[in-house]
């Protein structure tokens, strides 16, 4: 078939944009020069490039605590790399496979051992972790190796909003001896005498609530196996979900889904369309100037009414990892020491990156804080003797939980499956996302 | 074939004699390097931004690859994987609605537009930048963040429809019924590039016609489908390619309205977002690969099929 010309340059600029589709997933590891961006020593410097995502005042404190390291050792040139959550993790994974990884990584939780069982992060065990907090130095380890220190201590909550609940002309409840039961009541109670649409919001969002849930049934999220839990756990997580929702606790459907995305400025308690709503520790600060009202840190609840048996744990808000192929480990694990280790950095960035994990770092910093930090370092004080032991990182595939309980339990709630399907299939699809 | 050694065919043709014939061809090769000489930055530009990654993708596909760890070799296995995967066949599902619903209603929309600015009314350019507007901002992210905002339970478009009295509850965004249908909608409001096209095309056609349609007495409505319609098929075919071609890889508009998890439950769960999923978060770079090929070939088939059918209802007029 001969073509005109016409048809020729209609098929070959319509080919021309299906191609740039495919320049995805189009570049292999190690290809170029290898080394670490803005690595090497340059002019006698010893150079550094320092990743991290966060806000505004993360920013500013960051670049501070980069500038006073610099003062105090001239021999260092370090270059900050700040960024946004999302865009963060696929630059990063962009970067270590070109091998151009930055020296000192800011790292999450949920993707640690992606990173660290593919070893892409330096062993950080000349890092002295030993004034730490116990249970703080664990989440960083994978497979026995510490690959992240963690840069603050966190714990997933409830926040209350006082103003709801006083619209409701309700007290706020006793989080030391409440049941999951009575959070439903609580919450239906709220919702309906102060005419809100959630009693509590995102607890869907929350595979850290679930954590504790799973660890009251004597499970785990993970273990060194895989899958820590199995069908009934998940089950009676969708059961109770959907007794909530049944009771108006906990929202409808529609008002779950749309919550999920929204940013912290426009969600539910920040903007008084709820009484209470999951979130972290360190988040108080951020919230109380979003909604110019500091809410109540209430204790995740137990099966047993006693908070001393909730099984929580302290969580690593972030931890600091550094790459395996930088070109200067030894400064790059001496930036981290000095920032877990010297008053310096923590008199700059206080409890901006969650509590510090170490007690001699905190006392120094406590009288510093703002007032929102003192209530949170007060807290995550408190609750020392109800913390259970540190749960392992995820494995790799094991950070798609969140999304993969969501999803499914969305189809629950709104009755599109039963929660015995629901959790069924949450579970195997965590189960094939672990096999990676 | 290229255009270049096309048009030396036709004059290799016309020549008689062997002498004639070398000089021609001689000319031709002369041609032929200085058309290519014209094409070389397009062409480095193919080779070494679409054509090495391209084919560095087919063979990535090939291989079990996370980004951070060389890619092991699996031979089909990544594509063998597609069949029993319940969310790519979801994810297709949503393209497909997206662009069999979305496109046709987006070129309607188009070309009714660029018929009525063509009607030569005063401050039509004003009238054309107003309704390209929004093709310049539909992709943006500022857009789908607002999008969002207008369809939530409490959003503008509830508002509006309490106002006149209808009780408003749903969730247009929220609930998985309808997500999808929101960004189709604002798929169909980006109608400005194709329109722009047509009011070109529609310029091109001589008033002519429409004098001698008129004295013999044709309604508008057959002068719109015996003069305007077949006079401009070569454009409707133009966009139609182009626009289905842009709408499989649609992303940015899924990707902000559910936060990059294709929500609620999955119902706007598109391929491009599937395979950027199952790429950075999920760290299985030689699967997206794989599924990027698959768009490759779905792309190309509809292409393919669209040329097909061309030749039965655009009219070139030459």
């Amino acid at each position: 078939m001969a073509l005109n010309r016409r048809q020729f340059l209609i098929g070959a600029s319509g080919l021309a944009a299906a191609a740039t589709t495919m320049g995805l997933g189009a570049c292999a590891p190690g290809s170029s020069g290898g080394g670490s961006q803005g690595g090497g020593n340059q002019g006698g410097k010893t150079s550094l490039a320092l990743a991290w995502w966060g806000n505004p005042t993360r920013n500013k404190n960051t670049q501070a605590m980069i500038d006073a390291y610099m003062k105090a050792n001239p021999n260092v040139a370090i270059t900050g790399q700040p960024g946004d959550f999302t865009s963060y993790w696929d630059k990063l994974a962009t970067q270590t496979a070109g091998g151009q990884a930055p020296d000192i990584i800011q790292m999450d939780m949920l993707y640690i051992a992606e990173y660290g069982t593919r070893g892409a992060l330096l062993d950080l065990g000349s890092v002295d972790t030993s004034k730490f907090v116990e249970g703080t130095v664990d989440s960083g380890k994978i497979n026995g190796k510490l690959v992240g220190v963690n840069a603050g201590i966190n714990s997933a909550l409830i926040f209350a909003s006082p103003k709801v609940f006083e619209k409701a002309k309700m007290n706020m409840p006793d989080d030391k001896t409440w049941t999951w039961d009575q959070l439903i009541e609580i919450g239906a109670e709220v919702a309906s005498k102060a005419g809100v649409p959630f009693g509590v919001a995102s607890l869907l969002q929350s595979d850290a609530l679930f954590g504790t849930f799973v660890r009251q049934h004597g499970k785990e999220l993970f273990t060194e196996n895989g899958l820590g839990f199995d069908v009934p756990e998940a089950q009676a997580w969708y059961d109770y979900l959907l007794k909530g929702q049944k009771a108006k606790a906990f929202g409808t459907p529609e008002q779950v889904s749309e919550e999920q995305p929204k940013p912290l400025d426009q969600s539910a308690i920040v903007v008084g369309n709820a009484a209470m709503q999951y979130y972290n520790s360190n988040q108080l600060e951020a919230v109380s100037a979003a909604a110019g009202e500091q809410p109540k840190m209430l204790r995740g609840p137990s099966l047993a009414g006693k908070a001393t048996e909730r099984k929580t744990w302290y969580k690593a808000s972030m931890l600091w990892s550094a790459s395996s192929k930088s070109k200067n480990p030894d400064a790059a694990i001496a930036w981290i020491n000095w920032f877990a280790n010297t008053p310096d950095a923590a008199n700059i960035d206080l409890a901006e990156r969650g509590i510090p994990p170490n007690t001699e770092i905190l006392a120094e910093v406590k009288p510093k804080l703002s007032s929102a930090q003192k209530v949170v370092a007060k807290y995550i004080e408190d609750i020392k003797p109800e913390v259970g032991e540190t749960p392992i990182a995820p494995p790799p595939g094991g950070g798609t939980i969140q999304t993969v309980i969501f999803r499914h339990g969305i189809d629950v709630l709104f009755g599109k499956t039963s929660p015995a399907d629901g959790a069924k299939q949450f579970v195997d699809e965590m189960k094939s996302n672990l096999k990676v | 074939m290229s255009a270049i050694s096309e048009l030396s065919t036709i004059h290799r043709a016309k020549a008689k004699t062997p002498e004639e014939k070398r000089l021609l061809a001689k000319e031709a090769g002369r041609d032929n390097k200085a058309g290519y000489l014209f094409l070389l930055p397009w062409l480095i530009g193919l080779v070494l931004i679409i054509g090495g990654p391209m084919i560095a993708s087919l063979y990535l596909s090939f291989t079990n690859y996370s980004l951070i760890q060389a890619p092991e070799w699996v031979g089909l296995a990544n594509y063998a994987r597609m069949f029993d995967d319940p969310r790519l066949h979801k994810s297709l599902a949503v393209t497909f609605t997206y662009v069999l619903v979305g496109v046709p209603l987006q070129l309607i929309a188009a070309l009714a537009i660029a018929i009525l600015l063509n009607e030569g009314m005063r401050g039509l350019p004003f009238y054309r930048s107003v309704f390209y507007l929004p093709s310049m901002l539909g992709s943006s992210v500022a857009i789908a963040v607002l999008w969002r905002q207008m369809f939530e339970v409490d959003g503008l478009v509830n508002q509006i429809l309490r106002k006149f009295g209808i009780p408003a509850t749903t969730s247009w965004i929220g609930d998985p019924q309808y997500a999808l249908w929101t960004i189709i909608l604002l798929h169909v409001w980006t109608f400005g590039s194709p329109m722009v096209i047509f009011l070109a095309g529609l310029r091109q056609i001589p008033g002519m016609y429409y004098e001698a349609a008129s004295v013999d007495g044709a309604s508008r409505w057959a002068q719109f489908r015996k003069i305007t319609l077949p006079l401009l098929s070569p454009i409707i075919f133009f966009n139609l390619v182009l626009q289905i071609i842009n709408a499989f890889q649609a992303f940015t508009q899924a990707f902000v309205v559910s936060n990059g998890t294709g929500g609620p439950a999955d119902s706007t769960l598109f391929f491009t977002l599937y395979l950027y999923q199952r790429g950075f978060v999920q760290f299985q770079m030689g699967y997206a690969a794989a599924m990027a090929w698959l768009l490759v070939v779905i792309i190309a088939a509809f292409t393919a099929i669209n040329f097909y059918f061309s030749k039965r209802w655009v009219f070139y007029g030459d």
